[in-house]
C-alpha cells in the first residue's frame, strides 16, 4: 500500500503572531474598559442571541433530566427516608418556636417604634440556561431589564441565597452564583456573629476566610449574609459550616461551608430588585 | 469560499451545541468543549494556519457566552489551533489513535495553560485542585466525545478530498 505524499505545509508564523498579539489586545481591552465597553456590549450581544439556544436546550433536556432524577431519587435508602422523618419532625418542632419568636419580635418592635428596613420585592424567574464552560457557576435566567432586573440585584432560592445579577439584557439575565470562583459574599457566622467574606471554589464548595482565629466558630453553624458592603442585604442564609480547620500560627481559620441549596439542579430563583446597583458592583459586569 | 462555509458552519454549529447542549453533558461539573474539538480537528485537516485562525475565532466565542474574562481563551485557542495544525503533515488525518491522542493531548495543553492564565489574573482558585478536579477529567471527556464527532467532523471539513477511511466509523 502507498502512503499518501505529505502535505505542504500551510504554516504562517506572520498569522499566529498577528493573532497572539490580537488576542493579548482583546485581554488588556476587556480589563480596562468598563461595562459599557466594546467588548462588554459585544458579550450582552451575544447573551440576548444565544438566549433562546439555551432556553432550547433546557427545553429539550428536560425530560430527561426529570428522567435521570427520578431515577437518582430510587436509589434513597429506607435508612435515609427515616433520617429525613425525623429531620422534619425536628424542623416542623423548629419552625413552630421560631414562628412564636417571630410574632413577639413583631410586637416588640412595634411597641419600641422600630420599623423594618425593608420588605424585599421580588421577582420570579425561570432558569433557562446553565454554564456553559466548567471554568464558572453562571445561569441564565428568563427575566431583564423590561421586568426591572439590573446588574447586581441578589438572587434568591427557597434554601437562601443564589448570587447576583452580572449581565443583563431587555428579556435575559445572567446570575453569577455564590459557588463561582469569582464571587464574593460578605457574610457572618449567625450564632457568634463571627464575620467574614464566603468565597466560591472550582470545586462547587464555599469557603469563610478572613475569621479571627480567636473566634469560636464550630461546623453545623449556619452562616448569613452580614449586610456589609450593600450589595447583599443582611440575614440571607448562604450556607453550613462543614469543616474548621485551625492551624497554631495562622491569623486566621479555615473554614468551608457547604451552600444552602443545591445549586446544579436550580429550576425558578428569586430576583430582589428593590437593591439595585450599578453596574460591576461586587464583581459584576 | 468553499473551506470557508464548512469551517464557518462547523463553529456556529460547535457553539450552539456549547451553549445549548454542553451545560447538560456536565459530569460532575466537567463541562465538555465542542469549540476546543472543532479547532482540533479543523488544524488536523486544514494545517496550522487555519487552525489558529479557527482558535481565535471558537476562543472568542467561547469567552463571549460565558462571564469571565474576554482574551485568555482566544490566546489558547489561537495556539492550541496552531500547534496542533503543524501535526498535520505528520499524521494521517484519516486515522483515529494518533488524531484522539493529538486531541487529547491538545486538550490537556488548552485547560492547563487557560488555568493558568487565569491564576496569573487573578481570577479562580487553587490550581492542583483545578487540575484534578477539572483540567484532566475535561481532557478525556473531550476526547471520549471526539471518539463520535471527530470522524464526522473531519470528514465535513475536508471539501478538497475525501476521507479514505473511517469508513467504520463514520
Amino acid at each position: 500500500m502507498r502512503l499518501p505524499q505529505p502535505e505542504k505545509s500551510q504554516a504562517s508564523v506572520g498569522v499566529l503572531i498577528v493573532l497572539v498579539v490580537l488576542a493579548v489586545v482583546i485581554t488588556t481591552v476587556w480589563f480596562r474598559e468598563g461595562a459599557r465597553g466594546p467588548i462588554h456590549r459585544a458579550r450582552l450581544g451575544v447573551l440576548a442571541v444565544s438566549t433562546p439556544v439555551q432556553a432550547g436546550g433546557e427545553f429539550v433536556t428536560r425530560p430527561v433530566r426529570g428522567f435521570l432524577s427520578w431515577a437518582s431519587d430510587l436509589g434513597v435508602s429506607r435508612s435515609q427516608l427515616e433520617a429525613l422523618r425525623t429531620q422534619n419532625t425536628e424542623l416542623r418542632a423548629r419552625v413552630s418556636t421560631l414562628e412564636e419568636a417571630r410574632l413577639e419580635n413583631i410586637r416588640l418592635k412595634k411597641l419600641s417604634g422600630f420599623t423594618q428596613a425593608s420588605a424585599n420585592k421580588t421577582v420570579g424567574a425561570r432558569v433557562i440556561g446553565r454554564p456553559t464552560n466548567q471554568w464558572e457557576g453562571v445561569i441564565t435566567i428568563d427575566r431583564g431589564s423590561a421586568d426591572g432586573v439590573a446588574a447586581g440585584m441578589p438572587v434568591v432560592g427557597a434554601q437562601g441565597l443564589l448570587g447576583q445579577t452580572v449581565g443583563v439584557t431587555k428579556h435575559s439575565a445572567r446570575v453569577r452564583l455564590i459557588t463561582d470562583p469569582n464571587s464574593g459574599v460578605a457574610a457572618m457566622v449567625q450564632s457568634t456573629r463571627a464575620e467574614g467574606i464566603v468565597h466560591g471554589t472550582l470545586d462547587g464548595k464555599l469557603t469563610l476566610d478572613f475569621v479571627s482565629s480567636e473566634t469560636t466558630v464550630r461546623a453545623g453553624d449556619v452562616v448569613i449574609s452580614s449586610g456589609m458592603g450593600g450589595v447583599y442585604p443582611k440575614g440571607l442564609i448562604v450556607g453550613e459550616i462543614t469543616r474548621v480547620r485551625n492551624a497554631p500560627s495562622a491569623l486566621y481559620q479555615d473554614i468551608e461551608v457547604t451552600p444552602a441549596g443545591k445549586l446544579t439542579g436550580l429550576e425558578e430563583v428569586l430576583v430582589l430588585i428593590d437593591t439595585a446597583r450599578d453596574a460591576g458592583v461586587g464583581g459584576g459586569e | 469560499m468553499r473551506k470557508f462555509l464548512p469551517t464557518a458552519a462547523a463553529i456556529i454549529g460547535a457553539a450552539i451545541l456549547q451553549a445549548g447542549l454542553a451545560p447538560y453533558l456536565s459530569i460532575g461539573g466537567v463541562v465538555p468543549n465542542f469549540m476546543l474539538l472543532v479547532v482540533v480537528t479543523l488544524a488536523l485537516v486544514e494545517g496550522a494556519s487555519a487552525g489558529a485562525m479557527a482558535g481565535f475565532a471558537s476562543g472568542l466565542i467561547f469567552e463571549l457566552l460565558g462571564t469571565g474574562p474576554v482574551g485568555p481563551m482566544v490566546l489558547v485557542l489561537t495556539l492550541t489551533g496552531y500547534l496542533a495544525g503543524l501535526m498535520h503533515e505528520k499524521l494521517f488525518a484519516e486515522g483515529w489513535l494518533l488524531p484522539l491522542s493529538v486531541l487529547f493531548i491538545a486538550s490537556l495543553g488548552a485547560e492547563v495553560a487557560y488555568g493558568l492564565i487565569l491564576n496569573v489574573l487573578g481570577v479562580g482558585g487553587s490550581f492542583w485542585l483545578a487540575f484534578f478536579t477539572k483540567m484532566l477529567p475535561a481532557a478525556v471527556y473531550n476526547t471520549a466525545l471526539a471518539l463520535l464527532f471527530y470522524p464526522w467532523l473531519a470528514r465535513f471539513l475536508r471539501v478538497d478530498r475525501p476521507m479514505n477511511t473511517f469508513r467504520r466509523l463514520a
